[in-house]
């Protein structure tokens, strides 16, 4: 058990810069994720804290000892690896002895303290096995049995699930989640899987291009991400994002326009060039618009493909343009388009034309150059929707 | 062609001769056995292979077993007869034991082990090192340094003899500062250096081949647990390149207990001096007599070690080790 600490750590590779100052301090006893695409540097950083990259620049401290220049040995740290990585050639029994033995271990610790070990990943009875014998998931467990034995300050795991099928993925997800309750130590868990993050950790460390986005408790990401990276990262499928302007009042994207008080946020003006995100299940059929915390006026819009999922359909929605001109976009996301989720018992067919609402408390603002989060949620403006009542009175 | 050279009396001859070399299937009985028999080859070539794979494994063993057995014909004829039979006319293994009691047979072999087993250890050792490095560490001149390498074994050995015997008998100083501190000459060391040095270039690249297909995964995680990088070179990549490490081990085994030029050379004539297995099959060979069936059956001898060697290591060369080790 042990704080580990990240100081302006810097990876350079020839012309390749893979962790660019980065800074992280974690508390004794938490679980992190490092999330990120691929090449994002995750991998470098847990490396570099697991002392088998030298880092270009910068300091690690694991619990009160700097170990920057230390030997992985000296660390005090255990891993698990992405390839499993047991030795072919030795048994379960001495695949996990491996680190006591080089320890000169006495042999009756080294036997309860190796029974132990199988007992927390329920590997009893295997200890003479081959890893060849096995399955990837015992394998799997062998590899974290031989990490847990040691007793080790901080856990390094670099994409330990990543391997494995889908539903032993999800099994084996539960049981680290058991684990980390039972043994209580530092963990450091590198994936690029966002769901195993935002199920398992404390706190997530979203990572791009080598840099640090945010740090922050699953949620937190999710409902007030950083910038629009995290927004985009963070939650499957994707937030919708969509370039717009700011009017009068009013949050102008081509083919229809959100109100909202441009005075009660910081940092918009009008004519600002704004990019505003929305998840799918912040939008909402004009019929369901009431579930809404804030929903703003309707607008029409015509469904593209829809996906059943089972539990959800997603919803492609296309605005509708003053002019059938698309200028030869195809994209998608391209052409501004939404995906919304409604519930499955919905009837709704492709190339119809549907009336939908956005959540104004769950709009996301960000800064079309920087990307940086500018807003999260944004509130109506009194006098427009007065306004908007009053037309739509007198038009009944 | 116009309609009348169709009519033309060439045309039929040709007609017949067309017949006779039998494009047509179905008229088997035109033909001799021996066009029947190609005709059947072409069409099932897998029985030309089978043929010709019986014929050349014949051709092969005889080449390499025959001499052997003449070997062993020789030693089995009498003393002085030089016109030996194709089968021995008496079967008489006295030779076998003469070998050990007129010379001191066991101690020449013993020698010719002992250079073939320091060597091989010695560069096992070295070349694991070297190895390590070409094959898993990225550093500046490592391909120039491999190139290096590859030119150094196609150096003609006996070009190094003159000034290895020379500096190894303290008669130049070592470049051009030092001599030995002492006189190598004669001595295990005068081979053991030397062979040493002819045989690290293939071992290193046999080494550095297999310990570079090592995956990376199996040293980090070795490294974590505990060991250093020369730990994890010794506990994990080494015993899994077993099959490298074991090839690379025979090879310079045999290399050594065969060699001729430099155990010759560098030591004395007599079983004391160092001398090595060839120097005691020539020792049956005196001024005035030459007893080939002692010297065929000191060669007979003489191979025993490097036979066992190879049907014990046969087994140890597994391949499919790490099968099992990382998940594909």
């Amino acid at each position: 058990m042990a704080r580990v600490k990240l100081t302006d750590v810097t990876k350079q590779y020839d012309d390749v810069t893979a962790v660019d100052e980065m800074n992280l301090d974690l508390k004794d006893g938490e679980f992190i994720c490092l999330v990120g695409p691929s090449g994002c540097g995750k991998s470098t950083t847990l490396e570099t804290v697991a002392g088998l990259t030298k880092p270009t620049s910068g300091t690690i401290t694991i619990g009160d000892r700097e170990v920057t220049n230390l030997p992985p040995k000296d660390r005090g740290i255990a891993m698990v690896f992405q390839n499993i990585a047991l030795f072919p050639h030795m048994d379960v029994y001495d695949n996990i002895s491996f680190g006591l033995r080089l320890r000169n271990f006495p042999q009756d610790e080294m036997d309860e303290r190796v029974d132990e070990a199988a007992r927390v990943v329920r590997l009893q009875g295997m200890l003479d096995r081959m890893p060849s014998e096995m399955s990837g998931g015992q394998r799997q467990r062998v590899a974290i049995a031989r990490a847990i034995v040691r007793d080790p300050d901080v856990f390094l795991m670099d994409e330990p699930l990543a391997n494995l099928d889908a539903k032993l993925r999800v099994n084996m997800r539960t049981e680290l989640q058991r684990l980390h309750k039972q043994l209580d130590t530092t963990i450091i868990y590198v994936t690029h899987n966002q769901a195993e993050a935002m199920t398992m950790s404390d706190r997530i460390a979203v990572l791009n291009k080598g840099e640090l986005q945010q740090i922050a408790p699953p949620l937190t990401c999710y409902n007030q991400p950083a910038n629009r990276f995290v927004a985009g990262f963070i939650g499957s499928p994707s937030m919708n994002f969509v370039d717009a302007t700011v009017g009068d009042g009013t949050l102008d994207a081509d083919g229809y326009s959100v109100s909202f008080d441009t005075t009660a946020i910081d940092g918009v003006a009008e004519g600002d060039a704004v990019e505003f995100g929305i998840r799918p299940e912040d939008l909402y059929l004009a019929d369901n618009s009431g579930e809404a915390e804030d929903p703003s006026r309707t607008f029409s819009v015509t469904t593209d493909v829809l996906e059943p999922m089972g539990d959800e359909i997603f919803v492609y929605l296309k605005p509708i343009l003053d002019t059938t001109d698309d200028g030869g976009m195809t994209d998608f996301e391209e052409r501004q388009g939404l995906l919304m989720s409604v519930d499955p018992a919905t009837d709704i067919r492709e190339e119809e034309d549907v009336e939908v609402a956005l959540d104004r408390a769950r709009i996301h603002l960000f800064d079309s150059d920087t990307g940086d989060a500018i807003s999260h949620g944004v509130v109506a403006d009194a006098d427009i929707e007065a306004e908007a009542e009053r037309d739509g009175a007198q038009a009944d | 062609m116009s309609i009348d050279a169709r009519n033309h009396e060439d045309a039929e001859t040709f007609d017949g001769t067309g017949d006779e070399s039998g494009g047509e299937p179905g008229d088997d009985e035109n033909r001799s056995p021996i066009q029947r028999w190609a005709d059947d080859w072409i069409r099932n070539p897998e029985k030309a292979y089978a043929v010709m794979l019986v014929f050349l494994g014949g051709v092969l063993l005889t080449t390499s077993l025959f001499p052997l057995y003449w070997l062993f014909n020789v030693a089995m004829a009498p003393p002085g007869q030089t016109d030996i039979p194709l089968i021995p006319a008496t079967i008489d293994l006295s030779a076998f034991v003469q070998v050990f009691q007129q010379v001191p047979f066991a101690r020449f072999m013993f020698n010719s082990l002992f250079y073939a087993f320091t060597v091989t250890v010695f560069v096992l050792l070295v070349a694991s090192l070297a190895g390590y490095a070409f094959g898993r560490l990225e550093f500046r001149g490592k391909t120039p340094l491999l190139f290096a390498l590859l030119v150094l074994s196609f150096f003609p050995p006996a070009t190094l003899f003159i000034p290895l015997f020379r500096a190894f008998n303290q008669q130049v100083p070592m470049l051009g500062l030092f001599t030995l501190p002492v006189e190598i000459y004669g001595t295990p060391g005068a081979v053991v250096a030397p062979l040493s040095a002819f045989t690290m270039p293939l071992a290193i690249f046999i080494l550095t081949t297999f310990y570079g297909q090592i995956p990376d995964g199996l040293e980090e995680a070795a490294r974590v647990e505990g060991t250093t990088r020369l730990g994890a070179l010794f506990r994990v990549i080494m015993p899994l390149s077993a099959p490298g490490v074991a090839t690379a081990g025979i090879l310079t085994f045999i290399t050594v207990y065969t060699e001729f030029f430099f155990s010759f050379l560098m030591t004395g004539n007599s079983a004391a001096e160092w001398a090595p297995v060839v120097d005691g099959v020539i020792a049956f060979q005196t001024q005035y007599t030459v007893r080939y069936d002692l010297q065929a059956a000191a060669s007979l001898i003489a191979i025993i070690p490097v036979a066992i060697l190879v049907v014990v290591a046969q087994d140890k060369i597994i391949s499919g080790l790490t099968q099992g080790a990382l998940k594909e």
